[in-house]
């Protein structure tokens, strides 16, 4: 058995819909962002193994370069933001549960209409 | 292609997989034969958490200052700016002048949430 | 040097956070940022403008492909500075009514400005990210900006949750389309996605098999249709807009309503456009015009019909916002059309600005009518008020007459040029359903100025009157001007408008009508 990228692609998949399930079906504010969380790191999965799978460049004069590393760069970036993502959301959910003393996303009821 | 997707998965995982059969292995047996050959004999006194030996005090769950949180968010977020510092420097000589110009500008903004952080009284740990 | 020209439109509002940041920290007492942001964002503006007049630099090199500077990003990144500044001038006077004063808000709005600029100029699944983020991490705290209030704390938890969601689903999406085409950048990822198949399969670079790449393409492009009606707030994705809109302190409504939104449509038409905007994938039934206009149908329909019943003005204008949505899309769907889709994507342009200033001034008067610890948010907070304070209840009247589309307004001629171009593109049953929809919009705008000029307030109830700000008057007076001037002359502003496509178009496309010519 030979791992391809069209397992990477699956293994990814599979992690991403976990997240997106998570996030979708539990009722605790912090596990969605788990969730969220989960579904950056399947992208990232994502990239970098397709950039592991990219040809090498063919240059003019027969010489053969590695290709461009835009999807680790790419998941770098990802990963930063993330980061900031989850300082902003936590302090988000901090000042929820200050208020309302409770992380459960079907407390925020306040707001209908 | 890459030569790493020309192995196969025994060739390029075998090792692992041996490490992981391994330690289960040596796992499953010593639970198995200490839950077997130790003599059983509890007391209220084992029940309890143990504690570096003295007497546990409080509940088990301790409520953290968000404190912590603030600092530990802190943390995190500068902590996590500087993976791109590793291939900056990796490619330091390559990229020049260029590449630490715009370094330092990634810096100086760095900097300014830092002083920023600093002034709003994020850094003390005495509110 | 050339890099700092092209940038500057969006390096101001970046420059300008920063010095914004120190001046909070610095400063002793909080208050008096709302000036320098609002003229920042003015200034802003202004670049953009000059950059215009001067002529884009074609030397657009130094950018690498991430992002595009064109006359069609400057019409966009002029909008949001607008809606930025005016949002800037509305908060100086809301933030301080009602003692919310501190300064982070100053700086989070001028980072917001900036990711929007880079979010509407982005040419790369990278800074389409980046931009998406930097502007709505900052939205997201300024609508949790009101530390103590539950309802403005569970906005923003909302609005948060489902916005980091959908910025996922748009990362999987982009990450899907650099597994299948190894590119990042909109032309790279359109020029492998609309090479022939033949081509492509003799190509011993493609990794993975031509049938798997389109169909993950498609995939990715739902997922990126996804997450962008999550932002722009269309069905069925709306749930979040109308709970983020009414807990959000008003000003934060107005610039989640206005600049978010406008940012938004814009990268969502380039990407659109520039990714999946060819023949075969936007003109045929299943592509995504068709998918899009159950999209935009739905979101007009729903919109309308349950802003009908609500009490609240706030909460009125969320979900007017969320029919204006649909609107836009219209637009959208008739862009990629052949022939007519310029003016389709001009239209879409114009209505942005137009909504823009409409929904600013709207909001802005809204801000107006109440005072501290006496928000005027209900349809019955404001009866009487028109008649009570006539120059503060015309202002509401103007742009509430905007948002329906009365002529002469701004908002007459978006809805119609809009409309237009989507029977042009051939979709009448979406001009006749939007049409309606204008209709049914009318009632609830015009039930507010039933209430200011016809009721009476209830006896013993609160008696609406207008807050005393310079800023909240030159907010609405700036909208207003705007709102009357393009109601006044739309031609020329719909002009410029097909200038800053004009531009997109003979530039962006050029991957497709490569993609085109290898095809025999």
């Amino acid at each position: 058995m030979i791992i391809t990228l069209g397992h990477y692609l699956a293994l990814s998949s599979v992690l991403f819909t976990i997240g997106a399930a998570g996030f979708l079906y539990r009722r605790n504010a912090l596990v969605a962002l788990m969730s969220i969380e989960l579904m950056l790191n399947a992208v990232n999965l994502t990239l970098v193994a397709a950039n592991r799978w990219l040809p090498a460049v063919q240059g003019d004069a027969g010489t053969v370069s590695p290709p461009a590393p835009s999807g680790h760069v790419f998941a770098f970036f990802v990963i930063a933001v993330a980061a900031a993502e989850a300082a902003v959301g936590l302090a988000i959910v901090l000042s929820f549960y200050r208020l309302r003393k409770t992380v459960r996303t079907d407390a925020a009821d306040m707001l209908r209409g | 292609m890459n030569d790493a997707s020309q192995l196969s998965l025994t060739q390029s995982y075998g090792p692992i997989f041996m490490i992981v059969a391994f330690s289960l292995f040596i796992a499953v047996t010593m639970f198995t034969l200490a839950s077997l050959l130790g003599p059983k004999n509890p007391t209220p006194e084992k029940a309890i958490p143990y504690e570096c030996g003295s007497e546990s005090t409080g509940a088990a769950h301790v409520k953290q200052s968000v404190k912590f949180y603030l600092t530990a968010i802190l943390f995190v977020v500068f902590d996590i700016e500087a993976i791109f510092l590793y291939p900056w420097a990796v490619l330091f000589q390559r990229l020049g002048v260029t590449g630490l110009v715009e370094m330092l500008v990634f810096l100086t903004v760095l900097t300014a949430a830092l002083v920023y952080c600093w002034k709003k009284g994020a850094l003390e740990w005495q509110t | 040097m050339n890099l700092v020209l092209l940038l500057s439109p969006i390096l101001i509002p970046t420059v300008g956070a920063l010095v914004l940041m120190m001046l909070d920290a610095f400063q002793k007492e909080d208050g008096g940022l709302a000036m320098p942001t609002a003229l920042l964002h003015f200034t802003a503006a202004a670049m953009a403008l000059a950059l215009w007049q001067r002529g884009v630099p074609s030397d657009t090199s130094a950018l690498h492909g991430f992002l595009a500077i064109d006359k069609t990003s400057l019409f966009l990144d002029a909008t949001i500075a607008l809606g930025g500044g005016i949002a800037s001038l509305l908060a100086g006077g809301y933030l301080a009514e009602h003692k919310l004063d501190r300064g982070e808000y100053y700086p989070l709005i001028a980072f917001s400005t900036a990711g929007a600029m880079l979010l509407v100029s982005a040419s790369d699944m990278l800074m389409l990210f980046l931009g998406l983020e930097t502007m709505s991490l900052g939205v997201y705290a300024m609508t949790g900006f009101r530390r103590g209030s539950p309802r403005s704390a569970e906005a923003s938890l909302k609005y948060f949750l489902l916005g980091s969601f959908a910025a996922a689903l748009m990362l999987f999406g982009s990450a899907l389309l650099y597994a299948v085409t190894g590119h990042t950048d909109y032309a790279g990822i359109a020029e492998v996605l609309h090479a022939a198949p033949a081509n492509a399969a003799a190509d011993a670079a493609a990794a993975i098999q031509v049938v798997t790449r389109s169909r993950i393409s498609i995939l990715a492009m739902l997922l990126i249709v996804i997450a962008m009606a999550f932002k722009v707030g269309a069905v069925p994705f709306h749930m979040w807009t109308p709970d983020a809109y009414e807990g959000a302190p008003t000003s934060t409504m107005a610039y989640m309503s206005s600049v978010v939104k406008a940012a938004a449509f814009g990268a969502f038409a380039r990407v659109m456009l520039a990714v999946y905007g060819d023949a075969a994938s936007a003109g045929s039934a299943a592509g995504w015009p068709a998918m899009l206009a159950w999209v935009a149908v739905a979101t007009m329909t729903v919109g309308n019909l349950v802003a009908l019943t609500q009490t609240s003005v706030k909460r009125m204008l969320a979900y007017s916002s969320i029919a204006h949505a649909g609107y836009v899309l219209l637009g959208v769907i008739a862009a990629p059309r052949e022939g007519t889709g310029t003016t389709a994507y001009a239209s879409v342009l114009f209505y942005l600005l137009a909504y823009t200033v409409s929904n600013m001034g709207a909001v802005g008067a809204l801000i107006l009518a109440g005072r501290r610890g006496a928000e005027s948010v209900s349809y019955d907070d404001l009866a009487g008020y028109a008649r009570r304070h006539p120059a503060a209840g015309f202002a509401m009247t103007l742009f509430l007459l905007s948002l329906t589309g009365v002529p002469p307004t701004v908002g007459f001629f978006a809805k119609f040029y809009v409309i237009r171009a989507t029977l042009d593109a051939g979709y009448t049953a979406l001009a006749l359903i939007a049409v309606v929809n204008s209709a049914v919009s009318a009632y609830y705008y015009l039930g507010v100025l039933v209430k200011m000029y016809m009721r009476d307030p209830a006896p013993g109830a609160a008696l609406a009157s207008p807050m005393r700000s310079g800023y909240v008057t030159v907010a609405i007076l700036t909208a207003a001007v705007f709102v009357v001037w393009m109601g006044v002359m739309p031609e020329r502003w719909l002009d410029l408008a097909r200038e800053a496509v004009g531009a997109a178009t003979a530039a962006a496309p050029s991957a497709a009508t490569a993609g085109g010519n290898a095809a025999p």
